[in-house]
């Protein structure tokens, strides 16, 4: 990598600090205060915010815009690329557009199916996956080549980023997958939000066996929960996702008015058992539609003032 | 073989509805095997069909014809009296079927019968499953003999996204997640290293992405 | 609807199971017409002969076959029943509608079990009325 930090979040990560990143969803519309507004509940508190690209294949106002207005307020964007609807010509053309705006940072994403989405009848791409895509981002960066092996005027210089998720099947082929991006060319892992610590921690074991923590900064993945019923949903109807019986029992047994305190708590107590583990380097907290909780959750867990 | 499946009497109703005297002709190749096309479905629709219009108060007069292969030229021929007789052919062909039909009788509509769906194989007694996009560069050989091209609904070459659930494809669960398929017969087959190997971007020239195909035997032509 | 409708009924039934027409309860009465279908198994009812049947003038299609799992052919009235419902759809979606067929099981020669199953099939018909493709 260069010696000029490619992004704050890279930067953070190099001198061995605790990240801590958090999630932005672009709205429905045009409106930039609406990016705005959640771009202010997030300053200071984080490194870095990702900014997802039409989450769940709903159709919403470009990760690409969207970071380059979070950039606007001072704010550092993790731009969140999928594979779904763009080839490979018109997904290399936007990371180059985008670090013309400024953005530093990029998470290659597979991206949910269209048939989840808003409008299922559409057609999708998959011209290349995000293992390639991870790969086409490091080779810019590196060799300063597109993917036809033309020599780009000024290439793009990104901070390249992965998902991970330790709680899909097979087990033993997560960690086979991790070692892959990082081949390919991730510098940091955000994964899917953990609440089965003990799989979780079997999965790091298995990652520093291979040695890929010392190739990759990884951030864990949290969401606080807010009721019980939620606990239910996500571990039944959300792909990938693994919600032991002991959380939902604990959700399940405070009163529902306690319900979300219980849920910060639980949140905060897999912050802290995170920043014991070795090889995480940071956490990726994922408050959907609720991002005025970050902060809180940040203090709390006693990771502020951020460096 | 190619699969496809008839389409609904309605919409065929709808497609025949300006003729008085039509030919169904069947083939008995692909769609015979998947109870789409061939010469009982043939004889089922006509049936059917005719019930409906005469219900309707509708004239029509309905032909029945199958041929051994649609796509072929040399059997199409047989039909040819057969559709000269009729205003309109309903082939129960798959598209490529009724396409020859369309380029062999000029001047009679050639209309389909049947949606043609995808290249696929009897997994068993009734159940017909897809397993090739014909992107016209194989790579089972890596895959363990099972296509992520066609059977992962993502195309992902290097592995499963995270979707997946109990083995199933997020989209369906009632679809084997390919790359779950793949993991485990690599593991039989003593070829897990495989999932290590970083598969490049896919040329997709040789797919219908670059245009209709053609393939021309030199060594066949006289 | 007259009140002089007398129904023709085309009996396909499987040898197994039924004997003769002449047998029924039903038959030389004026409640209706049968003819009648000889089968070595009820799963020769493919769905062309049914539909033929409609074609040929039949107001209503009985079909007889005998109880699941006493098929002297193991699985030939599981594949009657199937083909019967495929088609009881069929004249659902072209207007005919599906009441006009009916399948029934019967041990052999229990023809109270006939009887009955042929008394249903002309309520159904009481009510949808004479085959209106003929």
């Amino acid at each position: 990598m260069n010696e000029k930090p490619i992004s704050k979040l890279q930067e953070i990560l190099a001198k061995g600090e605790f990240a801590v990143t958090a999630e932005c969803g672009p709205p429905r519309g045009t409106n930039p205060e609406v990016i705005r507004k959640k771009g202010e509940v997030l300053n200071g508190y984080v490194d870095a915010v990702n900014v997802t690209d039409n989450q769940t294949a709903i159709v919403r106002m470009s990760s690409i815009a969207a970071s380059a207005h979070l950039l606007q307020m001072g704010l550092e964007p993790v731009m969140q690329m999928v594979v779904r609807d763009r080839n490979r010509i018109a997904l290399q053309s936007d990371i180059m557009g985008a670090y013309s705006l400024g953005i530093r940072n990029i998470l290659c994403l597979s991206g949910d199916h269209q048939s989840f989405g808003s409008q299922p009848d559409a057609l999708n791409v998959f011209d290349i996956d995000s293992m390639n895509l991870i790969r086409t981002v490091q080779v810019m960066r590196d060799e300063g080549k597109d993917m036809s092996g033309f020599d780009l005027n000024d290439p793009p210089a990104m901070f390249i980023g992965a998902a991970a998720n330790p709680f899909a099947d097979p087990f033993e082929y997560r960690v086979i997958r991790l070692a892959k991006k990082i081949d390919a060319g991730a510098d940091f892992i955000q994964t899917q939000c953990i609440y089965n610590m003990d799989r979780f921690k079997e999965w790091m074991k298995m990652a520093r066996e291979e040695g890929l923590t010392e190739k990759v900064h990884i951030l864990g993945g949290v969401t606080p929960l807010k009721s019980a019923g939620m606990a239910k949903f996500m571990n039944n109807k959300v792909a990938g996702m693994d919600v032991p019986e002991a959380v939902i029992d604990r959700m399940a047994d405070v009163p529902k008015e306690k319900a979300v305190k219980e849920g910060l708590k639980i949140c905060l107590e897999t912050i802290a058992e995170l920043r014991d583990i070795e090889g995480v380097h940071g956490v990726h907290i994922m408050a959907i539609e609720w991002e005025d909780i970050v902060g809180e959750i940040v203090e709390s867990a006693g990771l502020m003032p951020r460096p | 073989m190619i699969v496809g499946e008839q389409k609904p009497i309605a919409e065929i109703k709808a497609i025949i509805a300006p003729y008085k005297k039509i030919l169904i002709m069947g083939c008995g190749t692909c769609v015979k095997t998947c109870f789409a096309g061939g010469e009982d479905e043939v004889a089922v629709l006509a049936s059917a069909l005719r019930l409906a219009c005469k219900k309707d108060g509708q004239d029509i007069e309905i032909e029945e014809i199958t041929v051994e292969r649609q796509c072929e030229d040399e059997f199409i021929q047989e039909g040819a009296p057969a559709v000269s007789r009729n205003e309109a052919v309903l082939s129960l062909a798959c598209g490529a079927g009724v396409q020859a039909l369309a380029r062999r009788f000029v001047k009679t509509p050639a209309l389909p019968g049947v949606n043609t769906t995808f290249i696929g194989v009897l997994e068993k007694q009734g159940v017909f499953t897809e397993e090739c996009s014909g992107c016209g560069n194989c790579g089972l050989a890596v895959f363990g003999g099972i296509c992520p091209v066609t059977r992962c609904a993502k195309k992902l070459l290097n592995g499963p996204c995270g979707g997946s659930q109990n083995g199933k494809c997020e989209v369906n669960p009632d679809t084997d997640c390919a790359w779950q398929l793949i993991i485990e017969r690599l593991r039989i087959l003593g070829q897990m290293d495989n999932l290590r190997i970083y598969i490049p971007p896919k040329n997709w020239q040789p797919s219908l992405s670059g245009g209709p195909r053609k393939m021309v035997r030199e060594d066949h032509m006289i | 609807m007259t009140e002089n409708f007398k129904p023709k009924i085309t009996l396909f039934h499987c040898i197994n199971a039924f004997g003769d027409a002449d047998e029924l309860a039903l038959n030389g009465k004026d409640t209706c017409e049968i003819q009648t279908v000889k089968m070595a198994c009820s799963s020769m009812v493919k769905d062309v002969f049914l539909l033929r049947a409609f074609e040929a003038g039949a107001d209503g299609v009985v079909v007889l076959v005998c109880p699941e799992g006493q098929c002297r052919f193991l699985e030939g009235n599981i594949r009657a029943k199937k083909r019967v419902a495929w088609v009881q759809n069929l004249l659902d979606e072209i207007g005919l509608d599906g009441r006009r067929l009916s399948l029934g099981n019967m041990a052999a020669g229990d023809n109270a079990a006939a009887d009955q199953t042929i008394n249903n099939l002309l309520k159904n018909l009481a009510e949808v009325g004479p085959n209106p493709a003929v």
